[in-house]
């Protein structure tokens, strides 16, 4: 094992162990509840984790498209590059056609992120509710989307990647990409209550 | 700063709240579905900004960051200017109507997270004059306004007496107090002091319907502004009161009447915070008329409310409280030219009144400006007449309707039934 791949695998296993404890701190959010229920629980969460991510169903997302869809690119290029960060850690190598994939996913989600971060300076709003981790956090994410662009076209290239993941996994436990932690937690309430009460799902 | 509210802070953090405050990414997509932030295009009105409010003191005593680097998150401490800025976040520009909860791209309940806020101003004892005096008046006589069981008797007389007068039928009852009827009709204190043809109405259709049904002389109020102001322990004191009342009566329902938060926080939130279910089902009388109508107890004549009517969504009813589409079809039979607002239902906006900002007289001027997206709707559809399920809103549109000089009758969906019935009562002899 390389000595970026041990940096990674060390900051993989703090981040692992930080997210965990501040989990475990907020505690149980399921809790037995009286009142009867005029719909479906499940039906709500289903609704919450399926057509609750159309645009359609949302008017935030109806109305701010090349937002919401920059969003979704920049997600996905995220977990491919965290899913391929792993891999980095086992002898497999991603053949050429699925590296070339790989580089065109994340240099899509680089470009999203970076023009999220030009929106984000750029309108009055959004800097009005922004704080150092919103840049911080994004530069960080982009920096491995970047390296991990960069190790898709010339796999001597990987050990700057496994440093910048491993930088990105540090980070994680101390700003705004805890939400990655939470909001399976937090969409899961969001569905429950409006199915619950009848009013989606 | 106030011990009390960071002690809530510090350990009183319902997980669920934590895991919103936690999954805000401060986006902003939420921005143009808060009807505060489209009537005053302030930054500091968007949900976002509001949440942040709470976020960054969360961020100050339950992250290592927020301890030990503040500024990385903009975590805060809980001094009096954080209060000072919660109050303004939580009270003078959120109503709680949930718009931006249903339409968080992220799935996060912001009116949930400014509860939290209210709640720990409740603890600091910074909740607004006017909503705190409704809640002592309720903790202290039973009711809001501080209506005296006498009056409440002197005044039911009254209006059965007038209501016999009126339609000339000297079978016409309002009940009162009556043990062993099948329905509890409790009312907002506003009906008896300032809108009796509601319960007029109401009267007039649980005869129709040939109901067994009594009100209450004590302990009637269906308000609780101490759900606006999240002050659960208050919040139970006072539902408590209506449902021991309704569970002494041995009644099959409460029914709760037309009124939004009064039907939430009967509803959805009291089994909650009293940790208990009910033996008796608690239903919006929205929900009942609906019942009357489907099985046919209540003849009606849309033509008697020829004029357009329109429908204005309360948030709490609605939104939060999944009586959607009740009130349509009672409407569609009683009346004959219905148009809906757009948007609607569940997506309507607040107007403007709601989470106690009717009450908060400090913030009078800016309620009346958020209202100015509900007077554009109403003014769109060319009603003549606004139905709302609603007491409190009934109030806010009252004043945007002289405000915006939007000349309609604001009606509950009461009075507009009780019109459309046929034959409004039997004649005497």
């Amino acid at each position: 094992m390389t000595a970026t791949a041990v940096v990674l695998l060390a900051a993989l296993l703090v981040a692992a162990a930080s997210l965990a404890a501040a989990r475990r701190a907020i505690g149980s959010v399921r809790v037995p509840l009286f009142a009867a229920p005029r719909g479906s629980e499940a039906a709500g969460v289903r609704y919450a984790f399926t057509t609750a991510f159309l645009p359609r169903a949302k008017e935030s997302a109806a109305g701010h498209l090349p937002t919401y869809v920059a969003g979704l690119a920049y997600h996905a290029g995220i977990f491919a590059a965290l899913l391929w960060l792993a891999f980095t850690l086992t002898p497999l190598a991603p053949s050429r056609p699925l590296a070339i994939v790989l580089a065109a996913l994340l240099a899509l989600a680089l470009g999203s992120g970076l023009a999220l971060l030009a929106k984000r300076g750029s309108r009055v709003s959004l800097r009005a509710v922004s704080v150092p981790d919103d840049v911080i956090a994004n530069l960080l994410v982009d920096a491995t989307l970047a390296a991990g662009l960069a190790a898709a076209l010339a796999p001597g290239a990987v050990p700057l990647f496994q440093l910048a993941g491993a930088a990105l996994l540090l980070y994680a436990p101390l700003g705004k990409l805890r939400h990655m932690l939470f909001l399976v937690t937090s969409r899961r309430a969001w569905g429950r209550f409006y199915g619950r009460r009848g009013v989606r799902g | 700063m106030s011990a009390p509210a960071l002690d809530l802070l510090r350990t009183g953090i319902d997980p669920r709240t934590a895991a919103f405050l936690e999954s805000c990414v401060r986006c902003n997509l939420c921005a143009e579905s808060c009807h505060v932030h489209l009537a005053d295009g302030d930054p500091a009105s968007t949900p976002a900004a509001k949440v942040q409010q709470v976020a960054r003191l969360y961020r100050r005593y339950h992250t290592w960051s927020g301890r030990v680097a503040p500024w990385l998150t903009g975590a805060r401490d809980l001094d009096d200017a954080a209060l000072d800025d919660l109050t303004d976040a939580a009270f003078g520009r959120c109503t709680m109507c949930g718009r931006c909860t249903l339409h968080c791209a992220v799935g996060l309940d912001p009116a949930n997270v400014l509860g939290l806020a209210r709640a720990m101003l409740a603890a600091a004892g910074r909740v607004p004059a006017g909503i705190q005096a409704n809640v002592t008046a309720a903790l202290e006589t039973g009711n809001s306004m501080r209506i005296p069981a006498g009056e409440v008797r002197e005044t039911i007389a009254w209006l059965e007496d007038d209501l016999r007068q009126s339609t000339g039928d000297p079978t016409v009852e309002l009940p009162l107090d009556q043990p062993g009827r099948r329905l509890l009709y409790a009312l907002n204190p506003r009906e008896i002091k300032f809108f009796p043809l509601s319960i007029q109405a109401a009267g007039l259709i649980f005869h129709a319907a040939g109901e067994s049904w009594t009100l209450t002389s004590a302990d009637f109020d269906i308000t609780n502004y101490a759900y606006f102001a999240c002050d659960r322990g208050a919040q139970a004191a006072i539902s408590r009161k209506v449902l021991d009342r309704a569970e002494a009566l041995g009644v099959e329902a409460l029914v709760v009447a037309e009124c939004g938060h009064g039907y939430r926080s009967l509803r959805w939130e009291a089994p909650e915070v009293l940790r208990r279910a009910f033996p008796f089902e608690i239903v919006s009388f929205v929900e009942l008329l609906d019942r009357y109508v489907a099985e046919g107890r209540l003849a009606l004549d849309p033509s008697r409310n020829a004029e357009r009517v329109t429908l204005h969504d309360p948030c709490n009813l609605v939104r939060s409280g999944g009586v959607i589409e009740p009130q349509r079809r009672v409407l569609a039979r009683a009346a004959s030219d219905f148009v809906e607002m757009t948007p609607n239902r569940e997506h309507n906006y607040c107007c403007g009144g709601g989470g106690g900002m009717l009450a908060a007289s400090e913030y009078a001027a800016r309620r009346v400006a958020t209202g100015r997206l509900k007077a554009e709707q109403i003014r769109r559809t060319g009603a003549k007449t606004v139905v709302t399920p609603c007491h409190n809103c009934i109030d806010q549109l009252l004043e945007l309707n002289k405000h915006y000089g939007l000349g309609v009758e604001i009606r509950t969906l009461a009075e507009v039934v009780a019109d459309a019935l046929v034959p409004p009562a039997a004649p005497p002899g």
